[in-house]
């Protein structure tokens, strides 16, 4: 019992991290802009199948590095040509938006690459297990979880090392002041959106490694990350990565007692954080309005 | 120049008018004629998933009515009219966006039958919804027992199997080769609950036994906790239970966890668009198919894979197949009854038997009376990593062939006792 506790909480993490994943580019877009990006899965799922697409030609680790930014590129014309014009507006307005183009998303995939999953082949290498005894640790898995902290930290030097990021920083928390200072906030949002939906590519060309690739792939990941940022802080993107974590392993270790409720246990966390400490573990006060 | 501008104006305000006249009279008479149209053709309401985690699933049964209603109106239509297919996205898992449509196709575009659903609960709603118009419904593929059992109605028949026969067929082959401890993931809803208790009762019947089990919430990505309990129990067999996306998903992470490798992974209900979508190692396990296009021995099989191949440039699965079958019951039982009224046909169909052209299997398929369950063939056999290279869709290796009278079970079991409308 307790090594099948232990195993769930080691298997939590890695589901977590990945949760944390999609969640960080959520974050940052919410953060900056304050577009809660429902297109958020559209885009994972789109960076999926763009590596399916590219595999055949450059192999998996080519299609790791292209498909991201392909994608990233996608979502520099989004913003560009549609969510731009929604700033400052009301939030819902966005949300309506973005909500329209996740089911555009996912149609057209559909589209495209039709409405059957499809056989999508990561390195063998990468596919079986480290040891007998821990068997969920797969190569592929424990490459996911190197990433994510890869990411994680690129991300954070990015925003805490680079003139970018302190930008994008200083603009989450007061955009007036940043843009009368001179910065172009327009061409920060933009790049900003495009890191986000670049990490969102990424979790895509992950994601389609461990689970069926089909349409519908991001739908299912998008609510767990959504829950992961309020767990964790809207505003903080620590939070947001101890959120993921979080979800994870309370999802694992509910598996071993009680699997109907393994996904109701990440709503029910969700929902005692708002009532103890609605801003979130790691949130700023006042956030949430 | 003023008067120029102002007849220029008049004119164009006469366009207008006329325009205006025009489209209102469109409007009048367009109604008569969709009207008149309306009482010619003879229509079938399909309402089943075109989006979500069953799109792929429902797509192939839409295709499989689409080439039935061709062949149908080729050879003169339901009753000397043409027949029509109107189509209706159901969504993969919302029983209320079901049930509306289904009230739509009835009431709105007075459909003469009902056609759906493949998630067995909204299959359900819709029967109940069929049973209270009185109006004809057949369920090409939602698998749960109840819908030609305990909740059986009389306007309501079904071609996939249900859920206990596709255990039966299968208990048998998994306890004499592979071992009696088994293991369940089983997807938390109708389908998964019936079709868990099947496999419990015919391995039960065989002397197997349950070492544990999880009800996996529908749309489960990770499956990996449930893979954890799985290999802690160690079981003879793993049965996976999940279907669609969720089976996809389950299969992946079970082979990538090498749990393959520790006991044999098996279930029930196994279809081709599962198999194709996952990665050729993860093509693995004993399973249940419904119907198969590569049967080489049966007539007029080449033929329904060849106008299917015509249309989609892929093979037959077997929900191409019960989509065909649905659709073609429609129109034989209309014929059969020389009636388009529901409780004819219904009784038409009692003990139907399919002709061999839409039966499709060696020993054909009839609807037993009294249930309106179509009693087929099933095909037990292997998921295989891929097919000979001409034939690249031909993953599954079927090792039996198993009559339906033997798995379905006497007409008690099922528990449907059936009311007929006085």
């Amino acid at each position: 019992m307790t090594q099948l506790i232990a195993f769930n909480v080691f298997n939590g993490l890695i589901v977590g991290a990945f949760y944390a994943l999609m969640a960080l580019g959520l974050s940052l877009i919410l953060n900056l802009s304050g577009v809660i990006n429902f297109a958020h899965g559209g885009f994972l799922a789109l960076g999926g199948y763009l590596a399916y697409t590219l595999i055949p030609h450059i192999g998996f680790w080519g299609a790791l590095v292209v498909a991201p930014f392909l994608t990233a590129a996608l979502g520099l014309i989004v913003e560009r040509f549609l969510i731009r014009r929604l700033y400052g507006r009301d939030p819902l307005y966005s949300l309506l938006l973005t909500f329209g183009l996740a089911y555009i998303f996912e149609d057209g995939t559909r589209t495209i690459w039709g409405a059957s999953s499809v056989p999508y082949q990561i390195p063998a290498s990468l596919n079986s297990p480290l040891s007998s005894q821990f068997f969920f640790l797969t190569g592929y898995r424990l490459f996911m979880v190197a990433l994510v902290a890869v990411a994680v930290v690129g991300l954070f030097l990015i925003l805490n090392r680079t003139r970018l990021g302190m930008r994008i920083r200083a603009g989450t928390s007061d955009l007036e002041t940043v843009s009368v200072l001179g910065v172009n906030v327009r061409i920060l949002r933009t790049l900003n959106f495009g890191l986000g939906i670049y990490l969102a590519g990424l979790a895509g060309v992950l994601a389609a490694g461990m689970l069926g690739l089909e349409p519908t792939i991001g739908t299912a990941l998008i609510m767990p990350s959504f829950v992961a940022i309020i767990v964790g802080g809207l505003g903080s993107l620590p939070g947001t990565l101890l959120g993921g974590l979080l979800i994870g392993v309370a999802s694992g270790v509910t598996t071993v007692f009680f699997p109907s409720a393994s996904e109701a246990v990440m709503y029910i966390m969700m929902g005692l954080v708002l009532l103890i400490r609605p801003r979130g573990l790691l949130g700023e006060e006042g956030r949430i309005q | 120049m003023t008067t120029d501008n102002l007849s220029g104006k008049r004119l164009s305000r006469r366009a207008v008018l006329k325009t205006a006249a025009a489209a209102s009279a469109l409007q009048l008479a367009g109604p008569f004629i969709i009207k008149a149209r309306g009482e010619g053709v003879v229509k079938l309401g399909l309402d089943n998933p075109l989006t979500g985690t069953y799109a792929a699933f429902g797509k192939n049964e839409m295709i499989g009515c689409q080439l039935a209603l061709e062949q149908i109106n080729a050879k003169g239509g339901i009753l000397g009219r043409k027949a029509e297919l109107l189509v209706e996205d159901s969504t993969s898992g919302d029983a209320g966006t079901a049930v509306q449509k289904a009230r739509k196709l009835i009431d709105r575009d007075k459909v003469n039958f009902l056609l759906g659903n493949v998630n067995s609960a909204l299959a359900q709603a819709m029967g109940q919804v069929a049973n209270e118009k009185g109006v004809l419904m057949v369920d090409p593929g939602g698998h749960t027992d109840p819908i030609t059992g305990t909740d059986c109605h009389w306007n309501v028949f079904r071609v996939c199997n249900t859920t206990q026969m596709e255990a039966n067929a299968v208990a048998g082959v998994l306890i004499k080769d592979y071992g009696k401890k088994w293991y369940y993931i089983t997807p938390d809803y109708a389908f998964g609950h019936t079709l868990q208790a099947g496999m419990e009762k015919a391995a039960a019947k065989l002397g197997g036994t349950k070492v544990g089990g999880d009800l996996t919430p529908l749309g489960t990505t990770d499956f990996s906790s449930y893979l954890i309990k799985a290999q802690a129990a160690n079981p003879d067999v793993l049965i996976v239970l999940t279907a669609g996306q969720d089976a996809v998903n389950c299969l992946k992470q079970a082979v990538q966890f090498g749990l393959n490798k520790k006991f044999h992974i098996a279930g029930a209900q196994q279809e081709l668009e599962v198999l194709e979508g996952l990665p050729p190692e993860a093509r693995i396990g004993t399973w249940v198919f419904e119907w198969y296009w590569k049967q080489p021995h049966v007539p007029h099989v080449a033929q329904f894979v060849s106008e299917i191949k015509k249309k989609t440039g892929k093979v037959p699965t077997a929900r191409t197949w019960f989509g065909y079958a649905a659709a073609w019951t429609c129109a034989l039982g209309a014929e059969r009854a020389k009636s388009l009224d529901a409780v004819k046909i219904a009784k038409a169909l009692q003990g139907f038997k399919l002709p061999p052209e839409v039966a499709l299997m060696p020993d054909g398929a009839f609807y037993r009376a009294a249930q309106n369950q179509l009693i087929p063939d099933l095909y037990v056999g292997n998921a295989k990593e891929k097919g000979e290279a001409n034939e690249p869709e031909d993953l599954f290796d079927v090792t039996r062939i198993v009559k339906g009278p033997q798995v379905a079970g006497t007409l008690e079991e099922t528990g449907c006792k059936m009311t007929w409308p006085t």
